[in-house]
């Protein structure tokens, strides 16, 4: 399930070239009027592709018919679109309906998806669109492309309309989601810690061109030029942290004492870290497991080591050994 | 060739109908004799009622086929939207016992010639409104539904139709109205229904027959459009949840 | 006087076409006055305090729902025949549309202006005479003119209650041959269509600039068209 992308398309995308791996969030990202958008209607051809090819598993899209092509792929947008005159039930069983699948069958699915997007898999079946949050009414918009069971899930700004805590939630319960499901998945978004959280492989663009195409830590690390270092902030450096958790480091051992007195686990991202650092005027947390026990400790230098371009990790055990007395 | 009715009352004060038993309410001619009204339902009214009523429900559901055509095609292709729309305000702002009285010179004094006449005038509120429900369709479903792999047809029965239903019905409603209303003109030139009864008892000046037939014909189109508000909310269970702008 | 012509009927018969016409229009001025004399004020102060939307909307529902020639009918039977019933039974008709044109008009006000006014000191009465009513003068004006094409209409029907007007002569075929109908017919018909017109021109006149075009298409004409919806039945 790999999609290939060299596409050409007037002057909006020019020359955009890559793969999405199977099972992957390819997120697609540059300021306004880059061509994200574009090429990413390109792929179930709402827009046209004046030159180049998009193929899906080796299949160029433009050799399939077109509503057979468009069934096979989930599509989520900002607005939403859900159908207001069809229950929620009607809504996501849309494309089952037109691939002929039965009553029942198309009752189950729904419910099983309603589930799967975080909403009552009975009580919300025959409830209208209209009644729901535009949170909400977005988990069902997800629930409706993933119906059919597509092989690869367009998602335009899908968040993007939803206020900035439920959005969170939804982010999250995505990502949960696509733990379990594992589609191909081109995400677009104009806003890059969007970007960064939810991206397998994030694809910066400008002027309709690809600019780099790396994953969230590298693109942090090294990014392509100055405008790419601009784009992803000039907190790069903090942004890092927030991508990378406890568990990448290699643990010191446990302290006791003062230094004791507030703890961390191995999923908390080395931002939070970090941030208790600064907080509680330590250099030292310890790391606890479910349990509450200490099973080894996070030092300040570590996470800075870790981060650090690869030239200064030599020089940094000195200056951390001077700082930490 | 239009039916001679002479207006002025007859003179030596007005003729009272023997429909038999001639009540003293009758014979003074009051106002509204309700004796006599309920003596004669069946034989008169009920009569009048039916044909009026088929009078109408026959010039809607024709106006309805012809407009709701005439809106799909304008909806398609834009240009024929105005067209359209200019000929049926020209028809509509005819007053209407003229156009009987032209429509009458051409297929003659019939109820053909008064549905013609009658389909005229629901044309502009019908495509109107069913243009405007299609055009009112939120861009956002429509492009939804594309890029579900919907075929353009499929789009517009299953989206694009349903979502203009309220527009759509309250054009119904008002067009049922004004129908019911024209009808009664159109007894004029011979299409029977209450206007009938209103024109028999100009002539004739017995006022318990025209108030009748007046207070009966201003009931059904209130009756109508109460019903018809009933079928829209049942058709359209959605927008229960929601402000109702119709 | 017969003639086969309705051309050469109507030059034959000019002071007939003439008084019939005055007198048409001088039932159907005076209807539409006296509809505005009580229906804008009474839609004016409901709009302005905001009450009785239900009233306006059912009082519309209502008008829209009277058959014309019934409420002639029952006028002949009430009030006998002549001038008066039949401007009497024209009012009932025109009044709502007006009533609900102006209510709407005078309601939709933009609020943001309202509330700057009130915040000047001016008091409600002034608000109303100098902010809202202008502000409302081009859908007013859309009523009256929807109220005002439906009357010189329907007036044609006045002739079966004695009051004259061109439906004189089109429900007069013995006196007046085919000839004299068809003529009659498309009189009446060129008169709706010149006061529709007329009206149209004073309408554009009156509708600020600002308002005129795109924004008039925005705002007013989608408005017009609701309460030309909401008019009664066509005569």
């Amino acid at each position: 399930m790999v999609k290939r992308y060299p596409g050409r398309d007037r002057p909006a995308v020019e020359g955009l070239s890559f793969a999405v791996a199977p099972g992957e969030i390819c997120v697609l990202i540059g300021p306004s009027g880059c061509g994200k958008t574009t090429a990413l209607k390109m792929v179930n051809r709402l827009i046209s592709i004046s030159d180049g090819d998009i193929t899906i598993d080796g299949q160029n899209v433009r050799s399939l018919g077109l509503t057979q092509l468009r069934r096979g792929i989930g599509y989520v947008f900002q607005q939403i679109g859900l159908f207001p005159h069809m229950s929620v039930e009607h809504n996501i069983g849309s494309v089952p309906r037109l691939l002929g699948w039965s009553k029942t069958r198309i009752r189950e699915r729904a419910s099983e998806l309603l589930e799967l997007v975080g909403l009552d898999p009975v009580g919300d079946l025959k409830r209208y669109p209209g009644e729901f949050s535009g949170g909400q009414q977005q988990r069902i918009g997800v629930a409706r492309a993933m119906a059919a069971d597509p092989q690869i899930m367009l998602m335009d700004e899908p968040f993007g309309a939803i206020d900035p805590i439920a959005r969170d939630r939804l982010q999250n319960d995505f990502l949960r989601l696509h733990r379990q499901v594992r589609k191909t998945v081109i995400f677009v978004t104009h806003d890059i810690d969007e970007a960064l959280k939810m991206g397998d492989k994030i694809a910066i663009m400008r002027d309709g061109q690809l600019v780099q195409l790396a994953t969230a830590d590298e693109l942090l690390a090294s990014p392509a030029d100055e405008f790419v270092a601009r784009f992803v902030g000039e907190d790069r450096g903090l942004k890092r942290l927030r991508v990378r958790s406890v568990r990448d480091l290699e643990l010191d051992p446990a302290v006791s004492g003062d230094a004791a007195v507030t703890s961390l686990m191995t999923d908390t991202s080395l931002h939070t870290a970090l941030s208790s650092m600064l907080a509680e005027g330590l250099t030292q947390i310890n790391v606890v497991d479910e349990d509450g026990r200490p099973i080894g400790s996070v030092r300040f230098d570590a996470i800075a080591r870790l981060v650090a371009p690869p030239e200064t990790a030599a020089a940094a055990p000195a200056a951390a050994e001077s700082s930490s007395r | 060739m239009t039916v001679a009715l002479h207006l002025a009352p007859a003179a030596g004060g007005p003729v009272i109908p023997n429909f038999g038993g001639a009540s003293n309410c009758v014979v003074q001619n009051h106002q509204f004799c309700m004796s006599w009204f309920t003596h004669n339902f069946n034989s008169v009214f009920k009569p009048a009622l039916i044909q009026h009523i088929e009078l109408t429900a026959i010039a809607v559901g024709c106006g309805m086929a012809i407009a709701f055509a005439a809106a799909i095609f304008a909806y398609k292709q834009s240009w024929f939207g105005t067209p359209f729309s200019l000929l049926s305000a020209f028809l509509y702002t005819i007053p209407s016992l003229a156009l009987f009285e032209l429509l009458v010179q051409v297929t003659g004094i019939n109820r053909f010639t008064a549905e013609i006449g009658l389909v005229s005038y629901t044309l502009l509120i019908l495509f109107r409104n069913t243009l405007t429900g299609l055009q009112g369709v939120p861009p956002a479903v429509i492009e939804a539904s594309r890029a579900m792999g919907y075929t353009p047809r499929q789009t517009l029965f299953r989206v694009e139709i349903p979502l203009a239903t309220p527009a759509i019905m309250a054009g119904v409603r008002i067009a049922t109205v004004t129908t019911i209303s024209l009808a009664t003109v159109a007894a004029y030139i011979g299409a029977g229904g209450l206007g009938k009864l209103i024109f028999d008892a100009i002539q004739s000046g017995f006022k318990t027959e025209f108030v009748a037939a007046g207070a009966m014909a201003i009931a059904l189109a209130i009756i109508a459009d109460i019903l018809l508000v009933l079928i829209q909310r049942a058709i359209t269970p959605w927008s229960r949840h929601r402000v109702q702008t119709f | 006087m017969r003639s086969s012509d309705p051309l050469t009927f109507f030059f034959n018969n000019l002071s007939l076409f003439e008084s019939k016409v005055i007198a048409h229009l001088e039932l159907s001025f005076a209807a539409v006055g006296v509809a505005i004399l009580i229906a804008i004020p009474l839609g004016a102060w409901l709009g302005h305090i905001h009450r009785g939307s239900f009233l306006a909307i059912s009082v519309s529902n209502i008008g829209r729902a009277l058959p014309s020639l019934a409420v002639i009918a029952i006028g002949i039977g009430i009030l006998g025949i002549g001038f008066l019933n039949t401007m009497v039974a024209l009012v009932i008709l025109a009044g709502p549309v007006i009533l609900t044109n102006t209510y709407v008009a005078v309601a939709e006000v933009d609020p943001d202006v309202v509330q700057a006014a009130r915040a000047m000191g001016m008091t409600p009465l002034v608000v109303l005479w100098r902010v809202e009513l202008p502000l409302a003068m081009p859908l007013i004006f859309a009523g009256v003119r929807t109220a005002t094409v439906y009357v010189v209409a329907t007036a044609t029907l006045a002739t079966f209650a004695g009051g004259g007007g061109l439906g004189d002569i089109i429900v007069n075929e013995p006196t007046y041959g085919t000839a004299g109908v068809i003529a009659g017919s498309l009189m009446i018909t060129v008169l709706a269509f010149a006061v529709d017109g007329l009206l149209a021109i004073v309408q554009n006149r009156i509708t600020p600039y600002p308002l005129r075009k795109q924004g008039r298409q925005a705002k007013v004409e989608p408005l017009a068209n609701a309460a030309a919806w909401q008019a009664p039945g066509n005569r």
